[in-house]
């Protein structure tokens, strides 16, 4: 094996980017792309850092790059929206170290709010997409995306997948080689993007953009198999590739590593030998789209879905409607009559009780970005809202006021997590802070970004007692706003809670509730776990409604009621259930159980 | 040969992405070309959550295309009823004694199946039910229970039992290497 070594997709990406000289990398976490940060920090040449947001990651990059470092961001799919205004003027410059914007698809919505295609930036800021297929391939077009990117001035998209950035392959390992830096030298005219130095750009995109389809018409980067007597020829991309391979259709296929710009006089040029063309690609038609419009007669959505993953099977079967595969692929149905199994919070997860309060209180609230968005799943469906990170807070004062005009008032609360309002909470924050709606907005912070892995927030310095970075205060953040109502609690005090809450959705006004339980998971928190003496329950289920993962109703030997029951081995102790069980059936252990 | 297809099933939180890593680089190091895929993100949180692991001459997909798995190593019981449909016709099933109950089921709102390895054995599939805690247990540490389970898929595959251990040894937590590699050797007497 020698110099070969087992990495994931996401691994691929950082070990490419530091062979090929990078310098300077940030991030915002996010599925599918976390780990290529994580992984990039064993590369001590690298200064590898994770931003507040993905606008302020590809803003540092920017910098980086125009002091003519090579540069590395990336996020997943919906990270780029926030980034889109620095990156689409960015876009203009002819780029000085090379650049390299990789973002995670996530067809299926694994663990996103939308499906959108990354590929359309491309066509959208005029810059190359490539598209591996495989880790090796991941590693090999960062080290081109590097190339091309300064070769050409043009920021690079390199567009993964969930599949392709968690999957593992071997993969080829090689030296760094140092790339120069040449500093920050002034230039106004390519730096400086108004008008006239902007107009002239637009020149500059459209030509780079030709001489990257020139490129790509001439490369060896696309391959091409030939099949002797096929009439069909397939042209693919990304991992749909490696599932095609699986099919072994009777067919040509071209594999495009470069997405955009295509290489349409070479694929025309090819055509011409085929009867048929298909397109293979997952999500929109966004290759079949721009070869229809240049005249080739290709097909693919016809045949396969627009949405979701593509998977052997499926284009087994979109390969044998176009009459490409002879055999009808038999193909075995899932097993729907079980019990699904939904993401559930974590047994002593700090958002718990406060779901468990506001479903009591039937409050309307508008949720946010994180683990507290399992507050819309059974049995709490608490929040009514999930549309963005950050967009709980304008949405909540859209709903006062739309309320408001028609007569209509009730009180409003919103759900906003701590690593969501250092994200893009704050400016909705200051929006609030002249709010008289009566609105109540309940600030989750449990110290971390824990959904996407448990990476820090600036709030996490606070809870580690200076053992983390540096810390900044929401509290003190949210007075420098000139807001007066807050209160900061500790949310495992369940009725000292419920009161605070229920007082301060009465009040005209905005309100802020701060809670301040660190995550369980991420931290690591285990206490004597609860049990439930069935002498004393009465099987009124109260505990059930907390819905804890330990906790179940169970048929005890002996008994005609069936009693609650706690799993000593997943209980961490939060006591929260021992708070709402009315007759006190719920005690704490001595101690914990090895 | 061809290409051995493994499916890893489980709950969020159950360590499915270290048996999926260990299982891989086992068989990477005895000399095969290799293809892992597993979903992590939100399911984490206590969800359904799969690993796969190819491996063979030479491996285009991640996933195991619909009707090929091999073998399943279920690392609960339910989860492991959820993907039968990649499973081949009397393919190899390794399934944990365990039942994490799911929310619908926490909230009476639907019923943990019964008999789950009865069913899965008239199906035709060739059932190894294994109390992966109690052994885990007995070997010392009740967090060996995933290493438990690669035990006994460790006397399927065509991998060295020292392939295993150094595998195992490369990706545990030092502290523990020792009581996982008698974890290991319990689950295959
Ligand atoms: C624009 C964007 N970037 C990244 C993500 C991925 N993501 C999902 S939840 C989350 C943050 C959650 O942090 P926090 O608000 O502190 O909530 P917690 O999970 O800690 O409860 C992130 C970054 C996203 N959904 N959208
Ligand atoms: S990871 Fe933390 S915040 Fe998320 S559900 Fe688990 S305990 Fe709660
Ligand atoms: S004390 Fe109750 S609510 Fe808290 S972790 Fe244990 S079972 Fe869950
Ligand atoms: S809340 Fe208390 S009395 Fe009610 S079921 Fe739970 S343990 Fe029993």
């Amino acid at each position: 094996m020698g110099n070969t070594e087992l990495m994931t997709g996401n691994e691929a990406v950082s070990r490419g980017f530091w062979e090929n000289g990078g310098i300077f990398a940030a991030s915002y976490p996010g599925s599918p792309t976390v780990e290529i940060l994580e992984s990039m920090k064993k590369y001590s040449e690298i200064e590898a850092r994770w931003a507040p947001n993905e606008k302020v990651a590809l803003e540092m990059s920017i910098g980086a790059s125009m002091a003519g470092g090579r540069t590395m961001v990336s996020m997943k799919h919906v990270g780029i929206n926030i980034a889109a205004d620095p990156f689409m003027t960015f876009t203009q410059i002819r780029t000085k170290g090379g650049f390299v914007l990789v973002i995670g698809d996530d067809p299926g919505l694994n663990s996103s709010q939308n499906e959108q295609d990354s590929r359309f930036w491309g066509k959208f800021a005029n810059i190359p997409v490539l598209e591996p297929s495989n880790p090796q391939e991941i590693k090999d077009y960062t080290k081109l995306a590097l190339n091309l990117s300064e070769e050409f001035g043009t920021p690079v998209l390199l567009k993964l997948t969930t599949t392709l950035c968690h999957g593992r392959a071997p993969v080829q390992l090689g030296e760094r080689t140092e790339a120069v830096v040449e500093g920050f030298v002034e230039d106004q005219g390519r730096f400086c993007m108004l008008p006239p130095y902007a107009n002239k750009q637009q020149y500059f995109m459209q030509e780079r953009i030709q001489k990257l389809r020139e490129y790509n018409n001439s490369t060896s980067i696309n391959a091409l198999t030939e099949k002797a007597d096929a009439d069909t020829l397939i042209i693919t991309s990304g991992v749909s590739y490696q599932y095609l391979l699986e099919t072994q259709p009777n067919a040509s296929i071209l594999k495009l590593a470069m997405v955009y710009p295509l290489p349409i006089e070479k694929i025309q040029e090819l055509s011409s030998k085929y009867k048929k063309i298909i397109v293979v690609e997952e999500l929109m038609p966004f290759i079949e789209e721009i070869l229809k419009a240049n005249g080739i007669k290709a097909e693919g959505k016809r045949f396969f879905p627009f949405t979701g993953e593509l998977t052997t099977e499926i284009i087994r079967k979109g390969l044998y409607e176009a009459g490409i595969l002879e055999e009808k692929p038999v193909i075995n149905e899932k097993n729907i009559q079980i019990p699904p199994r939904t993401p559930m919070l974590c047994a002593g997860c700090p958002h718990r009780p406060v779901f468990h309060i506001l479903k009591k209180a039937k409050a309307v609230v508008m949720g946010d970005i994180g683990c507290y968005s399992l507050g819309i799943l059974e049995p709490f469906e608490v929040l009514k809202t999930n549309i963005s990170m950050g967009a709980s807070l304008g949405m909540v004062q859209g709903v006062a006021s739309t309320l408001r005009k028609a007569g209509k008032s009730e009180p409003l609360v919103a759900m906003i997590g701590d690593g969501t309002f250092f994200h893009s909470g704050m400016t909705g924050m200051v929006e609030l802070s002249k709010t008289k709606d009566n609105i109540t907005v309940i600030v989750m912070d449990n110290r971390t970004t824990a959904m996407t892995g448990g990476q820090f927030t600036p709030t996490t310095g606070e809870y580690l007692e200076g053992k983390g970075d540096h810390t900044i205060s929401i509290k003190g953040i949210l007075e420098a706003f000139g807001i007066k109502d807050i209160t900061v609690l500790d949310q495992f005090k369940y009725k000292e809670t419920k009161e605070t809450m229920l007082a301060a959705m009465k009040r005209e006004g905005l309100s802020i509730i701060i809670t301040t339980r660190p995550c369980a998971l991420n931290f690591k928190i285990k206490e004597p776990y609860f049990y439930v003496d069935q002498e004393i329950c009465i099987s009124c289920r109260s505990c059930i409604g907390v819905n804890c993962p330990p906790i179940s109703m169970k048929q005890y030997e002996g008994k005609d009621k069936k009693n609650s029951y706690i799993n000593p081995d997943m209980c961490v102790g939060c006591s929260v259930c021992s708070q709402v069980c009315p007759v006190g059936a719920i005690k704490r252990s001595q101690k914990e159980e090895a | 040969m061809g290409t051995t297809n493994i499916l890893i099933a489980g709950v969020g939180g159950q360590g499915l992405v270290l048996s999926t890593r260990i299982i891989s680089y086992a068989a990477f190091k005895e000399g095969f070309d290799i293809k892992s895929g597993d979903v992590i993100g939100l399911s984490q949180r206590g969800g359904t959550v799969w690993g796969s692991v190819r491996f063979g001459k030479e491996v285009h997909s991640p996933i195991i295309p619909n009707g090929e798995a091999d073998i399943l190593l279920g690392l609960e019981e339910l989860e492991s009823l959820r993907w039968l449909h990649l499973m081949r016709k009397n393919a190899h099933i390794i399934i944990n004694k365990q039942n994490i109950f799911p929310n619908r089921v926490l909230i009476e709102k639907e019923e943990y199946p019964k008999d789950i390895v009865a069913d899965l054995k008239s199906k035709g599939f060739q059932v190894d039910s294994v109390d992966a805690r109690e052994i885990a247990r007995t070997a010392g540490n009740v967090k060996t229970e995933n290493i438990v389970l690669l035990g006994r898929l460790s006397k399927l595959l065509p991998i060295k039992y020292e392939t295993w251990i150094e595998t195992i040894k490369e990706n545990v937590p030092a502290k523990t290497v020792d009581i996982n590699i008698i974890a290991f050797n319990k689950s295959r007497e």
